[in-house]
């Protein structure tokens, strides 16, 4: 990461007092480090100042008397003598608050802001205590349903552009904006189109009052009944900072936390609003058994008895696990200990052979830190739709472009949610990947000055899978050719909230605990006198287990929070396996495609349940902790795994979670020196990016160059993924499920003429592993010979990832 | 090159104003600065500033539908409901007022049988109340399609919208208007303008920036 240079420090004189601050730093800030809070309703620290409210007003002295400036938007410079409470500060503070109140309603006790609400409080710090308006004030139909999530009670609205601001410059989704300004300025949309933008949560949060409110949320709670803690956001890999709100053990809600490194205080309305799926009904609670064909109610005792016995039954390394990627480290590493050390396996895999290779994302060289976007001359992204998959990620990297300047490149199947903001965009058909990379390289005809900005570093380089169907190793040879730009920093994506985690645990047939290949003999004898004996070789990847469990090779299954039924890019080789399995268990929080075939479900804690530790996509270990207990009578991951090993001879001391992550930081050479004290949270504190202080990476992955062969067949699969899919925890989370729009086949319109059908028509598309009907749908930004199908949804998913798929126009009857 | 979006909508438009939609984009060089002129030759399009027409604006010029409506909606001359063939503006602030404004409204109300802010069931007239038209010389002062007449005393105004009413000009003309039924002239400064108006929206021919002529 590039060193940020000594900032110019100059002297201003604050309220008699000469401080020291950042030359040119907003005076509201510099006057907050300095402990003088200034109150504020338009400026928020990460949007552009406005000065629009003129609650922030500061007398200044200048060479003509002093005089009232707003302090959100006068930079400090050498000298300047401010005063921000004095007698004229305080009769104009009274001014401002006794002007916005002319309109507000006086509707606190049933506001769902009141008890946090900026303008109640500045009301009572600092307003005048009585108003001279007795006329009738504004009244507007309310509240008005401006999306699915949102509702804008518009009376309460002070018009500080705070939610208009954030959609323009952060977000990108400008469907909200005054309207009829003047008198009757209001917060509107465009007629009946709603506001729907992945993000419109953050509107909400950053409402000063409570003119925009969460429908999850309203009227749920009053905000002193709840407590607090801060943990991350366990929905995708970003890490984001979150804080968890709880009121009698029920999470209630779930706001941003600020913080420089990941999420800047910003989630999405996903990370947001799926906790209502920690509180489904549908959330297992008891140990359920399979007698008799179904799965029945049964204790623990007599469940783990089983498993023990039916594991103790096969051969170690007839067993493999899958999963792990959604547990939190110390989680992962008791799933992983538990599997090499008590079963004695070397089959393990985190991922399901859906992303990107285990070493490459674990242990890449050149490997990014999110805050490289801060200092990017070029970002190339060639990966998925940053918007639909890491929507936080997306928001960092649109900030970088729009911004902050850097010249920004996108590669990819269609047009994605970054092609507004980008410098140079193109798009290729699934297959070519290969050759569009070459034509890059070569700066050729269209890629000319996309490669010339490739020569201005810094260049940051975001790869990963840009679809379910296309060859992984692509995205190596992407990274190949990005490390040799100039001071060049990698970020290999995953997307699931703690794969990179799984991984440095060493859920991975070709990883051990810590970035050490399973090759490494050192580290692999140095593993064996902590844990015993190890099993002999590499392991087998996901959908190896899966092909030796429908042969017979492998016997029985143990899933940790995985669903390869419902989620492995073969769907029909994945029921199979799982069908000709002589023993399935799953670890889970709900009934997935697979759990629902095992033979014993084990219900465990999930997100706000278990404290622990998690590993985002840049490498960095944060602190998640627990707020409420697991339903009924699910059971941390680490404790069920702890008491099965017991039951099958053997211990893992798997007593508590920081112990773990003591042993983790002895064991893992990557996580030396990580302990949960480092991690815990406070100002400026943003857990630690590994290596750990005391840490070294043995394993140092170098992308290298595959020469994919170009395919042929006349259509080839883009299967591209949707922030809002047919996932579980969408599906368990109310809110957002009715935002789920069913997949449809999308082509250019030339390749619908060719193929005489219509949008709306229907499609059957056969591939190498399913063949489905899908409705069609035009999309210019494809290439033509592309056909681009959502994945991961009801009526998508038994297609498969197959990349060369037949596509036949289905005829109704009589035509 | 002309981004396809821009071509899709404007297509759709007449050949002269898609020419001047052309003309007006090409001087700006960005493209949302040409959302107020665009306004207007959507307007034309669409009979005045419809959804559909800031919608097309949206796309033509890159903003959002609703970052068009928040600029339309700031400015009283783009009419987001439909109006009448002949806008009738009557000016009511302080010159007018004292000169009797008042009642030349309340007889250009009657005589067309619109209140004020409302358009005549056949659509011929839409009558409204403004703020001062800059002629508080020749107050009261009376805009048609914002062609002024000064000095328009309360039968002036019934004859005025008798006179439209019958004789339905394509354009209307300050200058014949002002002659048939103004009185009092502040004195006259301004730039001989002799093409007159054909709609509410108005066109400014000379600045080749929005607008048409016909
Ligand atoms: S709705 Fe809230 S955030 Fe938006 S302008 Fe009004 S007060 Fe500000
Ligand atoms: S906070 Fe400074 S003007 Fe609003
Ligand atoms: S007051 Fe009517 S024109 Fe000025």
């Amino acid at each position: 990461m590039a060193d940020t240079p000594q900032p110019e420090l100059v002297t201003i004189t604050l309220n008699g007092v000469d401080t020291e601050v950042r030359k040119g730093q907003l005076l509201i800030d510099a006057a907050e480090q300095a402990g003088t809070y200034i109150p504020r309703f338009c400026y928020q620290n990460r949007l552009k100042p406005v000065g629009l409210c003129r609650m922030c007003l500061v007398e200044v002295e200048g060479p003509r008397g002093t005089a009232l400036v707003p302090s959100c938007t006068q930079p400090c410079t050498e000298g300047l003598v401010v005063d921000s409470e004095n007698a004229v500060v305080h009769k104009a503070q009274e001014g401002v608050l006794e002007f916005l109140l002319l309109n507000h309603p006086l509707d606190c006790p049933v506001c769902d802001k009141g008890g946090e609400c900026p303008l109640q409080d500045h009301t009572v710090a600092y307003g005048p205590g009585e108003s001279r308006f007795v006329e009738e004030k504004r009244h507007y139909e309310k509240p008005i349903e401006i999306s699915d999530l949102v509702l804008l009670d518009r009376e309460r609205c002070i018009l500080c552009a705070r939610c208009t601001r954030f959609c323009d410059e952060i977000s990108g989704d400008s469907l909200i904006e005054f309207v009829d300004r003047g008198n009757g300025t209001q917060i509107l949309t465009f007629f009946d189109e709603p506001f729907a933008s992945y993000f419109s949560g953050n509107t909400v949060q950053i409402c000063p009052v409570g003119a925009l409110t969460a429908k999850p949320y309203r009227f749920r709670a009053r905000p002193w009944d709840l407590e607090a803690i801060e943990s991350i956001s366990m929905v995708d890999s970003v890490g984001s900072k979150v804080s968890v709100q709880t009121s009698q053990n029920q999470v209630l809600r779930i706001n941003g936390v600020d913080s420089d490194t990941t999420n800047h205080g910003w989630l999405s309305d996903k990370d947001r609003f799926t906790l209502q799926a920690i509180h489904s009904e549908d959330r297992l609670r008891v140990p359920l058994v399979r007698k008799d064909g179904e799965l029945v109610e049964a204790s623990w005792g007599e469940a783990l008895e089983l498993v023990a016995e039916r594991l103790g039954s096969v051969r170690g390394d007839e067993v493999a696990g899958l999963g792990a990627a959604r547990s939190t480290n110390e989680e992962a590493y008791t799933f992983a200990k538990f599997l090499r050390s008590v079963v004695v396996t070397p089959h393990m895999d985190a991922q399901l052979d859906d992303a990107l290779s285990d070493e490459f994302l674990a242990a890449t060289l050149n490997r990014a830190e999110i805050n490289d976007l801060e200092t990017a001359g070029t970002i190339l992204v060639w990966a998925g739709d940053l918007k639909e998959e890491l929507p936080v990620l997306y928001l960092r990297v649109r900030r970088a472009a729009t911004i902050l300047g850097a010249t920004l490149i996108v590669i990819h199947p269609r047009r994605t949610g970054l092609s507004d903001v980008a410098d140079h965009v193109f798009t290729y058909r699934p297959g070519e990947g290969a050759d569009t990379l070459r034509r890059l390289k070569a700066g050729d005809g269209p890629f000319a000055e996309a490669r010339q900005a490739l020569d201005s570093g810094p260049v940051m380089t975001i790869v990963g899978r840009t679809g379910g169907a296309e060859d992984p190793r692509l995205a190596e040879s992407v990274a190949a050719f990005a490390r040799t730009l100039p001071d060049a920093a990698i970020m290999p994506l995953a997307r699931r909230a703690n794969v990179y985690g799984a991984l440095d645990m060493g859920v991975s047939a070709d990883l051990l605990p810590g970035r050490v290949s399973v090759r490494d003999t050192e580290g692999r004898t140095a593993l064996e006198d902590a844990w015993g004996p190890l099993p002999e070789g590499r392991g087998k990847h996901a959908t190896e287990i899966l092909q030796g469990l429908k042969s017979g090779d492998l016997k029985a299954l143990i899933t940790l929070g995985a669903d390869p039924v419902g989620n492995h890019p073969q769907p029909a080789l994945a029921g199979e396996a799982v069908e000709s399995a002589e023993f399935v268990v799953s670890l889970d929080t709900l009934l997935n495609a697979t759990s629902a075939r095992a033979d014993v479900v084990l219900p465990v804690a999930g997100f706000g349940e278990s404290e622990g530790t998690a590993t985002n996509l840049e490498g960095r270990v944060q602190k998640l902790n627990r707020i409420i207990p697991p339903p009924g009578q699910a059971r941390t991951t680490w404790s069920v795994l702890d008491d099965l090993a017991r039951r099958m001879g053997a211990t893992l001391g798997a007593h508590d979670a920081e112990t773990i992550m003591k042993e983790i930081a002895s064991i893992a050479p990557a996580y030396a020196g990580i302990d949960w004290a480092l991690l815990d949270w406070g100002e400026g504190r943003d857990g630690v990016v590994l290596p750990g202080p005391d840490g070294t990476q043995p394993l140092q992955h170098m992308p290298v160059e595959t020469s994919v062969t170009a395919t042929t067949g006349r259509f080839t699969l883009h299967l591209g993924r949707v922030l809002y899919d047919n996932a579980d925890v969408v599906r368990n989370s109310p809110s957002l499920d009715v935002l789920v729009q069913p997949a449809s086949a999308a082509f250019h319109p030339r390749d619908l003429a060719v193929l005489a059908v219509q949008p709306g028509d229907s499609v059957r598309l056969a591939g190498d592993y399913g063949t489905v009907e899908l409705a069609v749908r035009a999309d210019e930004s494809l290439a033509e010979g592309t056909v681009y199908v959502q994945a991961n949804m009801d009526n998508s998913r038994a297609l498969g990832a197959s990349l060369i798929v037949q596509v036949d126009a289905v005829r109704g009857e009589g035509s | 090159m002309m981004d396809p979006a821009i071509d899709r909508v404007l297509t759709r438009w007449s050949p002269e104003r898609q020419e001047r939609a052309r003309a007006v984009l090409a001087a700006y060089p960005e493209r949302r600065s040409t959302v107020m002129p665009l306004l207007y030759l959507a307007s034309r399009e669409h009979g005045y500033c419809s959804r559909e027409a800031m919608v097309e604006v949206g796309k033509i010029t890159g903003l959002t539908s609703i970052q068009v409506e928040s600029v339309a909606s700031f400015y009283s001359m783009y009419r987001r409901q439909n109006v009448g063939k002949y806008v009738i503006s009557v000016c009511t602030s302080i010159s007018c007022f004292l000169r009797g404004a008042d009642d030349v409204l309340a007889a250009i109300e009657d005589e067309t049988n619109t209140p004020d802010g409302e358009t005549s069931d056949d659509a011929l007239f839409s009558v409204e109340h403004v703020e001062c038209s800059g002629a508080c010389g020749g107050a009261p002062a009376v805009a048609v399609n914002w062609e002024l007449i000064e000095g328009v005393l309360p039968d002036k105004g019934r004859a005025l919208c008798q006179w439209l009413k019958d004789t339905q000009p394509e354009t209307v003309l300050a200058d014949e208007m002002q002659a048939l039924f103004g009185g009092q002239q502040s004195f006259d400064w301004g730039i001989a303008e002799p093409q007159g108006a054909t709609s509410h929206v108005p066109a400014f021919e000379r600045y080749d920036s929005a607008g048409d002529a016909s």
